[in-house]
Order: structure tokens, then C-alpha cells, then sequence
């Protein structure tokens, strides 16, 4: 080693910190996003905005109300294999979504299923972004009829926020170089 | 042609008490193996701290425009192709140059900026100056996450970033140019090409007139007196295939005499994304300004953060359909004004 190079243990070390920090938060912070609380959402797509900073899905749910759910930016869909056709207007979709922490109709996506592909978790899409990291139990939830995860988690004995973990943000096979 | 690596042995020796000079670096971090090539840390080269301490980064630039004999002048076959499409990969810059733990390393900021730091990180990180759409500016640039694109000519490298309206211009062989009476957020950035014994080709940049910026969100903040001397060059992995697109890396020296005791040198790289241009992506994305519905707002404490839009609501902006916030002096109803012509057809607009 030499006096201009720093030891390589600080580079390693901090090249395995990466996985450890903030995931690829996008242009803002996601403090109005409740990530403790995941919910399930049944509707149509209303809007699907494939654009950066960050992409959108709006959903009209059974009730009829319009709902609006923030994800990921598109370089981060395309790895996820979703793209600007993934979903149109019209398509049935159960999503499973962070709401607002004030309880307008709004949240954070986490995945999206298209009607049909409830039990076939590979099919499923995760556009979110960091403010939603659904558990990947909702293979197993979602097929059971359950409606959020506080209730998955009461219901089946599991210490809350102790189900499968999602990870914050949705990252592709090919990821994406955290920043701090 | 001289390498910057040997230079820094000589130029240390040389450099009475200077090797010994606290030279702000980046701590240790936690351990563990390298992340894999291709992999999101996609390996990280050894940082380089300059030889000696500059008085400023215009010298330390110029130290190194005389160690390299003014560099070299590409023409278009031979400048360093880095085309195509990258991400941000492995770093050691962020907050772990400022942190331990969640306890401010004392000495690495000045008293304003470490008090200004902790003001920051007692409010939360519930907000961030992007959210209005501003450009991530340096050094913030060096650490967005998603794409960029280098393109490298014999007298201008342009070097986009798909989060942001955030366009580098490194201007080759060119003097600082400044007639705006203002910084930037990407500051102005002249550079040279030179060739390393032990790097190879290397583009040395020197930027200056920066907007007050930080290194990402919830980072202690830069001042308007930031500038940067960067050493740009390709890295191949240790454990990269024979035939992978080398990494771009940057080893880049902080210098801020307001924010920061000692400049401090981290090392960023940027690693090709074939899956992603395979996938068909383009970096054409950025309409924050036309489509975001992120806002800033302050609670009853005047604490900041941040809020969604929802459609209906006050400035509310339809990110793909016919959008009255966009052309609000057209008819309402205007056939063909959607953004996405899917819509054309689709669900009827958001009524407001």
C-alpha cells in the first residue's frame, strides 16, 4: 500500500456498506407515506405514468373513488420489467399500497397485480419506490383474503412488522447504485 | 506519461509535514467483502488523496495540469468513448463522512456547518430541496442514484443524469467562464485529458461556481465556496469478466472553506447498464416541473416536509392526461391534448 492510496479495507468496507443504507430514494423524502401500514386495494387503472422523478398509478377502487399512488422512477421500473404499456386504463388490479398518513386517498404503491395473477407472486409488479417495502408474505396474505397486513399479522400470530421483509424500495435484478 | 498515484509517493516525501497533514478522508465504514461485479456496488477502486496540501483547488488543478505537461488534446476517433447508459455504483463519500452512527464526527466540519448539520438532522429528513424540482447540482450529482450518460468530445464532455434537468458540461482545454454574475447548480467545469502510467486515460476536472448544495439528502449542506478537483478515468474490477465494459470511477476532492475543515477526497464510479438499453430505456424522463405532485409544507411548528397531491386538489398536475394546470388558455375538452394518446381512448380525464 502505498501513501497516497488508502487501505483497501476502506473501500471494501464501504462498498459492503452500500447494501446496508438508504436505498435509491428518489428526489424527496417519503415522511408523508405511512410504510408501517400496508393495505389492499381492489379497482381499475385510472392512469398509469411511466415518468420520472417518479412514476404514478391512479386507481378508481370499488367505491368509485379515485386513488392516487406514488412509485419508483422509470429506470428503476425498467429493471423491474415494467414499462410505460405495463398497465392501462381500464385493467383490473388489486394493489397493495403504504396510504398517506393523513388519510386522504393516497399512498405509496407497493405491488400490483392484474386480475387473474393473485396467486402467481412472479407475476406480480413492485413499482415502489422507498415509501412503500410490501412484505413478500402477501404471497401468502393476498391469496388468504387478507386485507392489510396489521390483520395477516394478528391473525396468523406473527410479532408486527416481523413478516417477510420487502426491502423499502424496489430494486431490479440489475439494482441500482445506492447513494447514502 | 506520469502516474497520479506515484506522484503522490514523491510529492509526499517532498511535502515536509504534509503526509502527516489530517487530511479529511473517508472513516472506515463496516466490513465485509466487496460487493460483486455487476452487482449494486459493482466494486470500488482505491481513493487517492492529492500529494500535498493545496491552498485552494485551483492550485491543486493547476499542480496537476503541470504534473501531466497540460494533458494531451483528443481528436474525435481518440477521446475515451463512455457511451451508452451508466448508474451510480459503489461510493465512499455521503454521510459516512460526517457520521458515526448517529453521532457527528467532530473536526470534519466547521462549527457553523456541523451546527447547521445537527440542526438538519434533529428537524428529520422529512423534506428535501428537490422536491421543488430543483437539479441535484454537485456534489449531489456524483451520488444520484438511476442513469447517466457520458458523452466525451475533444472539447466538451456532456454528462446528463435522468433524476434531474442536470446536465454537466466539462469544458476541454477551456478557461473558467463565469459572465452570468451567479454559480450554478453544476457549477462550471473546465478539464483536460491526460494519460496515467497507472490509471490510463484520465480526465482531470475542475469545477467551481456551485450553487450551496449537500450530498444527498439529509447530508450536512455545502456552502456557495464548494468546488471540486476531479480525476475521472476507467476501472476494471478485480472480478469483472474479460469482456465487461469497464466502470467509470471519479476520484474527487472536496474543497469548501466554509462547510469543511479539510477538503476531503472520496471516490464515486458509474457502471454501464447494457440490461437497461437492452430494455429499451432512454434517458428522456425528467419533467419534474410538468408532472410531479410532491410538495413542500411546514407543520403547525413551522417543521418542513413534504406532501402528495392528490387529484382534485389545488395544483394538482394530471401526469399523463389533458392537463388544465398545462394549457390553461385552451378550451377545456380540446381533442388530442392528452400527454399519452392511451388516454385518448381510455378513462375519461380527471374532472377538477
Amino acid at each position: 500500500m502505498t501513501l497516497s492510496k488508502q487501505s483497501a479495507s476502506i473501500a471494501a468496507a464501504a462498498v459492503a456498506s452500500l447494501g446496508l443504507m438508504g436505498l435509491a430514494e428518489a428526489h424527496h423524502s417519503f415522511a408523508m407515506f405511512d410504510r408501517g401500514q400496508e393495505l389492499v386495494m381492489k379497482g381499475k387503472v385510472a392512469r398509469w405514468a411511466f415518468n420520472s422523478p417518479h412514476a404514478a398509478i391512479y386507481i378508481e377502487n370499488e367505491a368509485g373513488e379515485l386513488w392516487a399512488f406514488e412509485g419508483a422512477a422509470p429506470a428503476q421500473l425498467v429493471s423491474l420489467g415494467l414499462t410505460g404499456y405495463t398497465f392501462t386504463p381500464g385493467d383490473p388490479v388489486t394493489v397493495v399500497m403504504c396510504p398517506l398518513k393523513d388519510g386522504r386517498h393516497g399512498g405509496a404503491i407497493g405491488y400490483v397485480i392484474k386480475a387473474g395473477d393473485e396467486e402467481n407472486f412472479d407475476a406480480w409488479f413492485r413499482p415502489s419506490d422507498a415509501g412503500c417495502g410490501p412484505s413478500r408474505s402477501w404471497s401468502e396474505w393476498l391469496p388468504a383474503g387478507y386485507q392489510s397486513r396489521a390483520e395477516a399479522e394478528e391473525a396468523l400470530g406473527i410479532e408486527p412488522g416481523q413478516g417477510r421483509g420487502g426491502g423499502r424500495g424496489g430494486f431490479g435484478p440489475g439494482g441500482f447504485g445506492p447513494p447514502q | 506519461m506520469k502516474s497520479a498515484t506515484r506522484l503522490i509517493l514523491l510529492a509526499a516525501a517532498a511535502a515536509i509535514g504534509a503526509a502527516q497533514t489530517a487530511w479529511a478522508q473517508p472513516p472506515g465504514g463496516r466490513g465485509g467483502p466487496p460487493g460483486g461485479f455487476g452487482g449494486r456496488g459493482g466494486g470500488l477502486p482505491e481513493t487517492f488523496a492529492p500529494p500535498m496540501r493545496f491552498a485552494s483547488s485551483a492550485e491543486h488543478y493547476a499542480y496537476l495540469e503541470d504534473h501531466y505537461d497540460g494533458g494531451i488534446v483528443h481528436t474525435y476517433e481518440s477521446v475515451p468513448k463512455w457511451e451508452g447508459v451508466w448508474s451510480a455504483a459503489a461510493n465512499n463519500s455521503g454521510n459516512r463522512l460526517f457520521l458515526n452512527g448517529n453521532e457527528i464526527i467532530p473536526g470534519v466540519l466547521t462549527p457553523d456547518y456541523e451546527a447547521a448539520f445537527q440542526y438538519r438532522r434533529d428537524l428529520g429528513v422529512d423534506y428535501d430541496r428537490l422536491t421543488s424540482c430543483e437539479p441535484a447540482g454537485l456534489p449531489r450529482w456524483f451520488l444520484e442514484p438511476y442513469t447517466r450518460e457520458f458523452v466525451n468530445t475533444p472539447t466538451q464532455s456532456w454528462w446528463t443524469n435522468d433524476l434531474g434537468n442536470d446536465t454537466r458540461r466539462i469544458y476541454i482545454n477551456q478557461a473558467h467562464q463565469n459572465i452570468d454574475g451567479t454559480h450554478y447548480a453544476a457549477g462550471d467545469s473546465i478539464g483536460f485529458w491526460a494519460v496515467d502510467e497507472e490509471l490510463g486515460d484520465v480526465l482531470v476536472v475542475h469545477t467551481v461556481d456551485i450553487y450551496p448544495g449537500d450530498y444527498f439528502r439529509g447530508t450536512p449542506p455545502t456552502s456557495n465556496q464548494f468546488e471540486t478537483v476531479e480525476i475521472w478515468y476507467e476501472y476494471t474490477p478485480d472480478n469483472a469478466p474479460a469482456d465487461a465494459v469497464p466502470n467509470v470511477a471519479v476520484n474527487v476532492t472536496f474543497y469548501d472553506e466554509i462547510s469543511l475543515v479539510e477538503p476531503i477526497t472520496v471516490t464515486y464510479t458509474f457502471r454501464h447498464r447494457a440490461d437497461l438499453e437492452e430494455a429499451g430505456y432512454r434517458i428522456r424522463h425528467w419533467e419534474c416541473e410538468s408532472n410531479d405532485n410532491t410538495y413542500l409544507t411546514f407543520d403547525e411548528n413551522g417543521v418542513p416536509s413534504t406532501q402528495y397531491r392528490l387529484p382534485g386538489e389545488e395544483g394538482f398536475i394530471d401526469p399523463r392526461g389533458a392537463d388544465r394546470m398545462r394549457n390553461p388558455d385552451l378550451p377545456p375538452g380540446l381533442v388530442g391534448q392528452e400527454k399519452n394518446p392511451i388516454f385518448d381512448d381510455g378513462f375519461e380525464d380527471f374532472i377538477f
